[in-house]
């Protein structure tokens, strides 16, 4: 772990109103890792991955990514990442083509790439033959898919995605998740929150577990596997945010990643 | 007020079990829906949103006041038969629009099926409960536009004659009940999916048309027509007419009235309604259930259609004239296409055109010598210059739509400025909806005046084009299609419509003085407006809008 971080949170805090929802959040992200973000609804999962893309401007913390601030360089950073929202809302009445167009457009893409690219990537999902129908006739896997292949268009080197595979069928799971790992292998970073846990057991190289806005586990599965002895992800997730006494294991992590 | 309703069911309750009901799913299926009815937004309504209780009464009580408007105007009818006669026509041609205008909420609304029909209901309670639905919604409608109408009834014909009055509304509702399935069968039958609602979609804008021509129109007739002592003669057709059955039907029993022609007209009040709603239940429901669940089901995949990537020789020529940077051309191009798509922008523009063609051609219709004389005048400066009433809707109508939740791509994307995307989304929306219109418009002047009006046409259009500009990039930055259309209202529309229309005149003062007092106006207007022009579109848009203010407005 020798690398540059590619990301660096520290202190991040986000109140919404009264409440606060993210609680002083830090994090170092090395490049060419994919980290799957969890946590239980509420934790401030989607909160942390709009503001690094730059969605949500009003935060307190430090975030730099690609050593940029990205309060005063939000532009340059934008340019080298793409986005994955948790929701599939696009714009219904377009086509995929169209949607697409008018992203490579606004992100000054050469147009005649951007089509092949776009071709591409449809295929990939073998939705080449929707390319040209309207995304409100689409299924909510076929509006992932469509947002998944957008948000690579400008080949991004770091990828931020909010629940990637809701919606998606078990075919289209595997594929998502080797697109993942390939990626990866390219030097791209991936930071991903998900409900799935035994996709994020598998695939990630690092799993951060956020709860009421702190971030209570950290490293690998293995890693926390020696810690914990629970059989796989989902028991640990359980047991670390249900509602019986969580604090003081927690408390108990978060002293064993410090030495 | 909806335990109300569903009490008067209770004494029915055998009438109900009897048409293959179950009476307690029945009026639990009702209560459903008239909730939903009680929160709903109506498209017509221009109340904020926050005030949606109690939309029933509320829908009641405004028609009631239309109600009054219609009886006063009715009670200085002296026959009976005429004063019914009208009554009765106002409730249909009421009862028809609201029908037309709240179709997709009332009706077409199929959101509870996703609740009820997986439920172990028959399919006969599902159908009553939607007829008995529409019938309430009808019957209330009725009742609150006629109940001044019913009072000078009974003050000028007599208790037992507005009983009878009392009788036949409710007749007419169950003819028009089964006429609005006849309505919604017919449009069935011609579309389905997405091509229905665009049909839906025109339907409701040539309604809104039809209403402003009808209320224009008929403000002119009344002064003129003295419809005080009017009879209305009783030809062979009139038996045809719906609402002379029910009006020869009061006039018939109340002044015991047994000639042939009432007898007809009795027997037609009576039979029609009966056996309209017998074919309704019988045949028609079972039909309309059937189709509505088509529609329910969506687009078919092989009935989706590939939208075209060609591009229109209009565009080319527009987008070349009109946008030159990067981002504003990506607006542009997007806007294209999406204001040719989607429906609440065009349900919202599209009346104004037909308004403005009734504006234009009212003048005529109650004196057509002027149009012989017209030619001799300088008035095509008016009818240029009011063309601008088009963009008076056109940078509200851009808001709307369902699109609040697809802003996020906004600001996924390295924009330094929003300014951009907005200048292209105006500038496209107006090359798209108002140049051809203008083209059109300035043909039919040339015609009339000669071409030598194109220098002053040209100028009416820097003018319309600088109203464009300006009323877009001060109204809340929100990106298109994502306000819902209440919250879009609030300006108060009629009002800016006339506001534009006055300031339309007054340019055109200007401009018809400038050219009386001095020949050669036009050469220093136009780099006036020109210069105006630039000054928005370089300077302003990027002060008004910015994200600071943007982010304020909408919803990542």
């Amino acid at each position: 772990m020798n690398n540059p971080a590619i990301v660096s949170i520290r202190n991040l805090t986000k109140n919404y109103g009264e409440k606060e929802v993210l609680k002083g959040i830090n994090l170092e992200i090395t490049p060419g890792q994919i980290i799957g973000y969890i946590g239980p609804n509420g934790a401030g999962k989607s909160t942390t991955v709009k503001i690094l893309c730059g969605l949500i401007s009003e935060f307190r913390g430090e975030i730099e990514i690609f050593g940029k601030d990205l309060r005063k360089q939000t532009l340059e950073i934008k340019k080298q990442v793409g986005y994955i929202p948790e929701n599939a809302v696009l714009y219904e009445s377009l086509t995929p083509m169209e949607f697409m167009e008018f992203i490579g457009e606004m992100r000054s893409l050469n147009p005649e790439q951007t089509r092949k690219k776009a071709e591409a990537l449809m295929s990939i999902f073998e939705m080449k033959p929707n390319i040209n129908q309207r995304i409100s006739t689409f299924s909510k896997g076929m509006r992932q898919k469509v947002l998944i292949c957008s948000s690579l268009l400008h080949n991004p080197d770091l990828i931020f995605m909010d629940e990637p595979l809701s919606g998606l069928d078990a075919n289209s799971v595997i594929m998502v998740k080797e697109m993942l790992t390939h990626l990866a292998r390219d030097g791209k970073t991936i930071f991903y929150s998900s409900h799935l846990m035994d996709v994020v057991e598998k695939i990630s190289d690092r799993i951060i577990l956020i709860d009421q806005g702190t971030v209570i586990a950290d490293g690998s599965f293995s890693d926390l596997n020696k810690l914990t002895n629970d059989a796989n992800l989902e028991k640990m997730f359980t047991r670390l945010t249900g509602n019986t006494n969580h604090e003081e294991k927690a408390e108990a992590f978060i002293n064993a990643f410090e030495k | 007020m909806i335990r109300f309703i569903l009490s008067l069911f209770v004494p029915f309750r055998w009438f109900i079990e009897k048409m293959g009901a179950d009476y307690n799913q029945f009026i639990r299926i009702l209560q459903l829906k008239l909730t939903l009815d009680n929160r709903r937004v109506k498209s017509f309504s221009n109340k904020p949103q926050n005030d949606q209780k109690n939309a029933l009464i509320w829908q009641s009580l405004t028609q009631a006041l239309l109600g009054i408007f219609f009886g006063i105007f009715l009670s200085i009818i002296k026959t009976p038969f005429t004063f019914y006669y009208f009554s009765h026509l106002f409730i249909m041609i009421m009862m028809a629009m609201s029908i037309i205008s709240e179709f997709t909420n009332i009706l077409f609304d199929t959101s509870e099926n996703a609740i009820i029909q997986p439920l172990p209901v028959k399919g006969n309670t599902i159908s009553l409960a939607r007829n008995a639905h529409v019938f309430i919604y009808l019957t209330m409608i009725a009742f609150s536009l006629s109940i001044v109408s019913i009072i000078v009834a009974f003050v000028k014909f007599g208790t037992l004659s507005g009983l009878i009055f009392i009788f036949t509304i409710f007749m007419n509702v169950l003819f028009t009940l089964f006429f609005a399935n006849i309505l919604y069968l017919g449009i069935f039958r011609l579309a389905s999916g997405e091509k229905l609602k665009n049909l839906l979609m025109y339907f409701q804008v040539f309604i809104a048309i039809l209403f402003m021509a009808g209320y224009q129109i008929g403000i002119r007739l009344v002064d003129k027509s003295n419809i005080m002592n009017m009879e209305l003669p009783v030809h062979w057709y009139t038996f045809l007419v719906p609402p002379a059955f029910f009006s020869g039907f009061i006039e018939g029993l109340s002044g015991t009235n047994w000639d042939v022609t009432h007898l007809i007209f009795i027997a037609e009040a009576l039979v029609i309604p009966v056996v309209a709603i017998y074919i309704t239940g019988k045949y028609l429901t079972p039909v309309f259930n059937r189709k509505l669940a088509d529609l329910e089901q969506g687009d078919r995949a092989s009935k989706v259609k590939a939208e075209s990537t060609g591009k229109s020789i209009l565009y080319r020529v527009m987008s070349s004239v009109f946008v030159h940077e990067k981002d504003e051309k990506a607006a542009f191009s997007l806007m294209w296409k999406m204001t040719g798509r989607e429906r609440l922008f065009k349900q919202t523009l599209l009346p104004s055109y037909g308004y403005f063609v009734i504006m234009m051609l009212l003048p005529f219709l109650s004196n057509p010598g002027k149009l012989s004389k017209i030619s001799e005048s300088d008035n095509y400066l008016f009818i240029l210059y009011f063309s601008v009433f088009i963009v008076a809707t056109l940078p509200r109508a851009m808001l709307i739509g369902t699109n609040r939740n697809a802003a996020w791509i906004f600001k996924s994307i390295p924009l330094e400025t929003p300014a951009g995307f907005f200048k292209g989304s105006i500038k496209a929306a107006f090359s798209k909806f108002f140049i051809p219109f203008y083209i059109v418009v300035v043909i039919g002047v040339c015609i009339t005046w000669g071409i030598r009006i194109l220098p002053d046409a040209f100028i009416a259009f820097l003018v319309i084009y600088l109203f464009a500009l300006v009323t877009y990039y001060i109204q809340n930055p929100i990106f298109p299609f994502a306000s819902d259309k209440s919250a879009a209202q609030a300006g108060g529309d009629t009002i800016k419509s006339f506001l534009f229309l006055i300031a339309g005149a007054g340019f055109a003062f200007l401009h018809k003085f400038l050219i009386h007092w001095f020949p050669f106006a036009n050469l220093i207007l136009i780099p006036v407006y020109a210069g105006l022009i630039y000054y928005v579109n370089r300077v302003m848009v990027y002060q008004k809008i910015r994200w600071k203010v943007v982010d304020r407005v909408n919803v990542y």
